[in-house]
């Protein structure tokens, strides 16, 4: 093993992918990307509804309909979707006519929807249920909003036929709300200090962001080494670096150089976020402490899918087979993101706590445990580096032993038993 | 007698059932020019990977430059492999740079000797452009400049004039002798069998892994004797019909080589009697007669 050689290959390697456009673009276009799509959210939610509903009201009862008419209006001057409202007067035996006429029109598109109120809904005990016919079973504001007005009025007109004063009963039924807050602590001068207020933001976005930074990288430099070792291979550059570089110290400087890649797009990524977290006040929230543990997880997250993809790299000789193989290891990729939700919302569950020990996993829930309250105790946090500090050294090792044999093999891809083999030869 | 540049002692490589190279001893002197020959797939490649310590033989030993130990490349060689590799999208001063550098060699130095190769092979003003922009012949003089930038002791080149025209050909057999007179050992493997005869010290024949020729051109002609004629007659190959005494014929168009049973002299008066003879010449056979009889004597078994 040559220090000096490992270093200039992963030099070499790093002047490459900084210098690249793909590098450009993960850099400026992420950021834009993501503040990008926040926009369109935000403009889509305020402007994309502005349609014209007509709905037509069966008023069975005969009380309601004002209201609804009322509230229309309200409605209305909300901005966002316009509803007309007109009322359909219906014999008892005539329903099913009315009920098959107002379909047609529905279906021809003249109205949106219509809603019959049947004429028990006064009684809490026998109430029978308001019935919304659409075309359009997930459009919900309009039946949500038919539903919210049509109660009010029914739970106003029950307190007037018991005559109790709806005022009143609004006044008395005032709710309290909680307010979420961290624990106190005692400031020496006899008073308490902290009980701050939680902040949703403090307590669950950045936590999260932090280990979709991770994600991201990891995502973005790991299929990229095995690209990397793939051209080299079939472009026969793999044989002229092996005259030169024993391929045990070839692998590890690419890896270093994929990872001083991604710590150089983390840190423009966290800088930017800290720079971002400062002028809203969050400043305190990337403390020194989180951020060398978010570094040295990213570091171990690259280098254990970085020698996965490495090896996988070497041991194929089209980009058909890479594909076919890699998807298991992507499958170890997303695994943590799709149970991420189960560790945010209980953190020191047993759950929480067999995921983030599992070291392809680490990286990410751990990550997130330790940005969240209550943390994990320090046993369970150096465990888990210990443990997938152990995977990422057994997997570079085993990577290096199929790439060396895997490097030089061509034609045909190698099977999983092959790769196996290698190892164990 | 100084330490042998590549000391090949019994060596031994399988690829499962097939032994590639097989019990082979070969000894290259130091500063010498050694030319491995032999047809495709014979083992050559598979030597020049062991001298390499790309491949580790499953018998025997290696040492090169005195150096035995295979877990650490060696600084001091060059290697030049059959398939050329190099990096499309970088530029070809930064390409040798990384070459030179992974050899060991500081910048400095490297950048001097690119500069003197670049100039010597006649592509200066090219240092700045990437190597996807170069044609088959430069980027293939790139690839041997990538070989002897760091000024190696020892060069393995592995067909290194394979597909060049015969200008870049020649340059490149220049550049092996200038090499050659600064005391670099040069080895390397040819079908150019004219290369082998006008450059090599030494000519080494692997035949399915055997060792079959070994030696000076000299030596290995020598051993075949004057056992060649070389006619050239109005009549061409029309003359040589049904001839007493021929046992084989090289048809090379306006030469005939032609090898005899019984007298030199009474076939070259069986043949004035049928023709007008230009030239008669009893030779030595040439390297390339010599691959020929030992390479086709019997079919390629079915692998």
């Amino acid at each position: 093993m040559s220090l000096k050689k490992i270093f200039i290959v992963a030099h070499s390697e790093y002047l490459t992918a900084v210098r690249s456009r793909a590098f450009l673009v993960s850099v400026i276009l992420m950021p834009v990307l993501m503040t990008g799509s926040i926009a369109l959210q935000t403009v889509v939610a305020s402007r994309a509804d502005t349609e014209t509903r007509r709905l037509v009201v069966i008023d069975q009862t005969d009380r309601i309909y004002p209201a609804i008419e009322q509230a229309t209006t309200a409605f209305n001057q909300r901005g966002g979707p316009q509803f007309i409202v007109s009322r359909e007067q219906v014999a008892a035996d005539g329903l099913d006519t009315a009920r098959l006429a107002l379909s047609e029109r529905v279906r021809t598109e003249e109205i949106f929807a219509f809603v019959e109120i049947p004429p028990t809904v006064f009684d809490p005990a026998n109430a029978a249920k308001l019935l919304y016919h659409s075309d359009h079973p997930s459009y919900l504001t309009l039946p949500s909003w038919i539903e919210r007005i049509v109660n009010r009025e029914i739970q106003g007109a029950r307190f007037k036929d018991a005559n109790v004063d709806p005022a009143l009963v609004a006044r008395l039924s005032q709710t309290v709300d909680v307010d979420n807050l961290g624990l106190l602590e005692a400031d020496g001068a006899g008073g308490l200090t902290g009980g701050e207020a939680v902040d949703p933001i403090k307590s669950t976005a950045i936590p999260a962001a932090m280990m979709f930074l991770v994600y991201i990288v990891v995502m973005s430099s790991a299929p990229q080494l095995l690209n990397a070792v793939m051209e080299e291979k079939m472009s026969r550059i793999s044989e002229v670096l092996l005259g030169s570089v024993l391929p045990t110290d070839l692998m590890l400087g690419k890896l270093l150089g994929s990872a001083g890649v991604s710590l150089t797009l983390a840190t423009l990524y966290l800088g930017g976020a800290s720079v971002v977290a400062q002028r809203y006040g969050y400043a305190g929230a990337l403390t020194p402490g989180l951020i060398a543990l978010f570094l040295l997880f990213l570091v171990l997250a690259v280098l254990i899918f970085g020698s996965i993809f490495t090896a996988i790299g070497a041991a194929c000789n089209d980009m058909k087979d890479a594909q076919g193989m890699m998807g298991p290891a992507m499958l170890l990729v997303m695994f943590p993101m799709l149970s991420w939700m189960v560790v945010l919302r209980a953190p020191d569950s047993t759950v929480s706590t067999v995921l983030s020990l599992i070291p392809f996993a680490t990286p990410f829930l751990m990550l997130l445990r330790v940005s969240l309250q209550p943390g994990p105790p320090a046993w369970q946090l150096a465990l888990s580096i210990g443990l997938t500090l152990s995977t990422m050294l057994f997997l570079v090792w085993a990577a290096g032993r199929i790439f060396r044999t895997g490097i030089l093999m061509q034609g045909k891809s190698a099977s999983f038993a092959e790769m196996v083999r290698w190892v164990k030869s | 007698m100084s330490t042998p540049a590549i000391l090949i002692d019994r060596v031994t490589k399988r690829f499962g059932d097939v032994v590639a190279v097989n019990d082979l001893s070969l000894t290259v002197p130091d500063g010498s020019v050694y030319g491995f020959i032999g047809p495709n797939g014979s083992g050559k490649t598979t030597t020049l990977r062991m001298i390499m310590h790309i491949l580790l033989p499953d018998a025997g030993r290696v040492e090169v430059l005195g150096r035995s130990d295979t877990r650490a490349a060696h600084d001091d060689v060059g290697y030049l492999p059959e398939e050329r590799g190099l990096y499309k999208k970088m530029a070809v001063r930064r390409l040798l740079r990384y070459y030179g550098a992974l050899k060991g060699r500081p910048v400095g130095q490297l950048d001097r000797e690119i500069d003197r190769w670049l100039d010597r092979l006649q592509l200066t003003g090219w240092a700045d452009k990437r190597v996807e922009t170069l044609s088959k012949g430069m980027s293939q003089k790139v690839q041997f400049i990538a070989t002897v930038v760091a000024k190696p002791r020892l060069v393995i080149l592995d067909e290194p004039f394979s597909g060049l025209d015969p200008v870049n050909a020649e340059v490149l057999k220049d550049a092996i002798l200038d090499l050659r007179r600064d005391g670099t050992t040069i080895v390397f493997s040819t079908h150019d069998m004219s290369a082998a005869e006008r450059l090599c010290d030494r000519i080494f024949m692997i035949y399915r892994g055997n060792k079959v020729l070994d030696g000076t051109l000299d030596e290995i002609q020598s051993d075949y004797g004057f056992d060649t004629i070389r006619v050239r007659t109005a009549a061409g190959m029309a003359a040589l019909d049904r001839l007493d005494g021929i046992t084989s014929v090289t048809d090379n168009g306006n030469m005939q080589e032609v090898r005899v049973a019984g007298d030199p002299q009474a076939f070259l008066a069986a043949l004035a009697a049928r023709t007008a003879v230009h030239q008669f010449e009893v030779v030595r056979p040439s390297l390339h007669d010599i691959f020929v009889r030992i390479a086709r004597p019997t079919t390629e078994p079915a692998a």
